[in-house]
């Protein structure tokens, strides 16, 4: 499994993906500039857009990288070649899950600095009334990973019943979206505002809010930007919650794996 | 390979030609064309997913260009009506989806009140914000301008006064909550308010709009010194403010930058045509 982490992390730098969030990256130097235009919070609208950046070039990573990468294998029959070492499916699929993971996370290390020399630039030309908790800042970027590295899981899964790349990246990109709103229509569907929905439209509705990922507790981004107080409790809980339900992606994208027929 | 060539310059003529009245269409383009609409608060939080900071402080940004290009074209002046209903629906808006966004509040607080005469609704946006940004002084501060200046609530300005107080540890803002809790102090009470608020402005557009306004109560100001002199000389209160020129107690003779006329209410109080706003002054 090691081995086939680090040929994933290997292939990905090959194919120059770390030159283009650098690129990308670049789109932090414009951070300051468009920061100042603000009238009361220039310090925090640089960490707005930091962490928006962030989380925007992670999303692409996580859909593209986690998207192809086994259903690339499949297609250029890799898979063939690799799986007849001694080699169990499972591990394949969790190296690979593994690199791209772990890229997912190296990038947001290294973006996240970007951010920190962003914010403390932005910081000493216009203070801010607020404290920079950069603890904080760090928490949410980190927390923010996890949740890709939840979304790249959900793209193995995709990918591991897909023929070909449109369900693993269209079906991610509608997870990401679901997951980010599930939360909203439970509260809703749990108000006064829904008496009129039919009950029926109300427990698949629930039902769906347990089913999808929840992502709408990865987001720390108010607690960074106005510098205000990480519950513990309810971060451990997310913690706990990544752990299990990335479990039972990859435990189920390893089952359906390893019945898959490859010809 | 001729042909090819032939076509890559042919396209770039092209767009050499069209690129100069397409940039003049868009710079001209009309103001309320270029603030635009924008999709209901709900439909908006379900797009940002775990963006709603970005999108706010997007809407935030929309509106301030937009008033900054109206002010920037007319050179200090505003000439076309800006669309405040549209401004309002942003900014309202913009803190549905980040409540702690400061800048919305501010601004609102810009022309909610001295441009569209909305008090109530800019002292409940601002009481919304004062549930989330409970350490911020700024929002009693302008809660309680509103109430003692617009609203004539002295009871609710104290009251927000107190609070900016003990949150800043300012004395301006106790100040204010004890001294200027009268009818009399009105003139006083905004110029201490808007010097205030100018001071601390970086926006450029926004800080010419408190210097003109500034402005304008200074010179409100100089006619109240005239009125209380030429009462205190003549024993009753001048009817005009031409009065007060011709005796020569107010010169040079005071100018709305409004583009009003200051006039002497029936009960001394100066006030002018434009209402201190470049709405108000009728065409």
């Amino acid at each position: 499994m090691h081995h086939i982490l680090k040929i994933t992390l290997k292939g990905i730098f090959r194919d120059r993906v770390f030159q283009g969030i650098m690129v990308t990256a670049c789109a932090f130097l414009l951070i300051p500039g468009i920061a100042s235009l603000s009238m009361r919070q220039v310090t925090e609208l640089s960490l707005t857009l930091s962490l928006s950046l962030i989380s925007f070039i992670m999303l692409l990573l996580s859909v593209f990288l986690g998207g192809t990468s086994l259903w690339k294998d499949i297609e250029r029959r890799y898979t063939f070649s690799v799986l007849g070492l001694p080699l169990s499916r499972q591990s394949y699929l969790l190296g690979r899950f593994g690199g791209t993971a772990l890229f997912v996370l190296l990038a947001a290390v290294v973006l996240g600095i970007a951010a920190f020399g962003v914010v403390l630039y932005s910081s000493t030309l216009y203070p801010s009334e607020r404290p920079i908790v950069w603890s904080t800042m760090a928490i949410c970027i980190l927390i923010d990973a996890l949740k890709y590295i939840l979304l790249i899981a959900v793209a193995f899964l995709f990918s591991t019943v897909s023929t070909s790349f449109f369900l693993p990246v269209f079906g991610t990109i509608a997870t990401f979206l679901a997951g980010g709103v599930t939360q909203q229509v439970y509260e809703y569907i749990h108000s006064a505002a829904s008496k009129d929905l039919s009950p029926l439209v109300k427990q698949i509705a629930t039902g769906l809010y347990y089913l999808l990922p929840n992502f709408g507790a990865f987001d720390l981004k108010v607690n960074a930007i106005y510098g205000l107080p990480v519950p513990v409790e309810g971060l451990l809980l997310t913690l706990a919650y990544f752990v299990v339900y990335a479990g039972i992606l990859l435990s189920l994208s390893s089952a359906i794996f390893m019945r898959r027929e490859m010809k | 390979m001729i042909k090819s060539v032939s076509a890559i310059l042919a396209c770039l003529l092209l767009y050499g030609i069209l690129i100069i009245p397409f940039t003049h269409y868009l710079h001209n383009k009309p103001f309320v064309e270029k603030l635009g609409y924008v999709p209901s608060v709900a439909a908006l939080k379900t797009i940002a997913a775990n963006h709603k900071e970005l999108v706010a402080a997007s809407l935030v940004l929309k509106v301030l260009m937009y008033f900054g290009g109206l002010f920037d074209k007319s050179d200090g002046q505003i000439t076309i009506p800006p669309d405040y209903m549209a401004m309002s629906r942003l900014l309202h808006g913009a803190v549905r989806l980040d409540p702690y966004n400061m800048d919305a509040y501010y601004f609102a607080q810009g022309f909610l009140t001295w441009d569209v005469k909305q008090f109530k609704i800019a002292n409940e946006l601002l009481d919304y914000g004062m549930k989330y940004r409970t350490w911020d002084w700024y929002l009693p501060f302008l809660a309680g301008f509103n109430s003692a200046f617009f609203l004539k609530d002295y009871a609710a300005a104290s009251k927000y006064y107190q609070r900016a107080g003990e949150l800043s540890g300012s004395d301006l803002s106790k100040l204010l909550a004890g001294r200027y809790m009268q009818e009399s102090g009105q003139t006083e009470l905004a110029m201490a308010y808007l010097t205030a608020m100018e001071k601390g402005e970086r926006n450029p557009a926004v800080k010419k709009n408190y210097q003109i306004r500034l402005t304008a109560f200074r010179e409100a100001s100089r006619i109240e010194i005239a009125r209380d002199r030429y009462l205190e000389t003549q024993g009753a209160l001048p009817s005009t403010v031409g009065q007060l020129v011709s005796e020569g107690l107010l010169l040079p003779p005071p100018r709305d930058p409004y583009g009003g006329q200051f006039y002497l209410e029936v009960d001394g109080k100066v006030a002018t045509t434009s209402k201190y706003a470049f709405a108000g002054v009728k065409k």
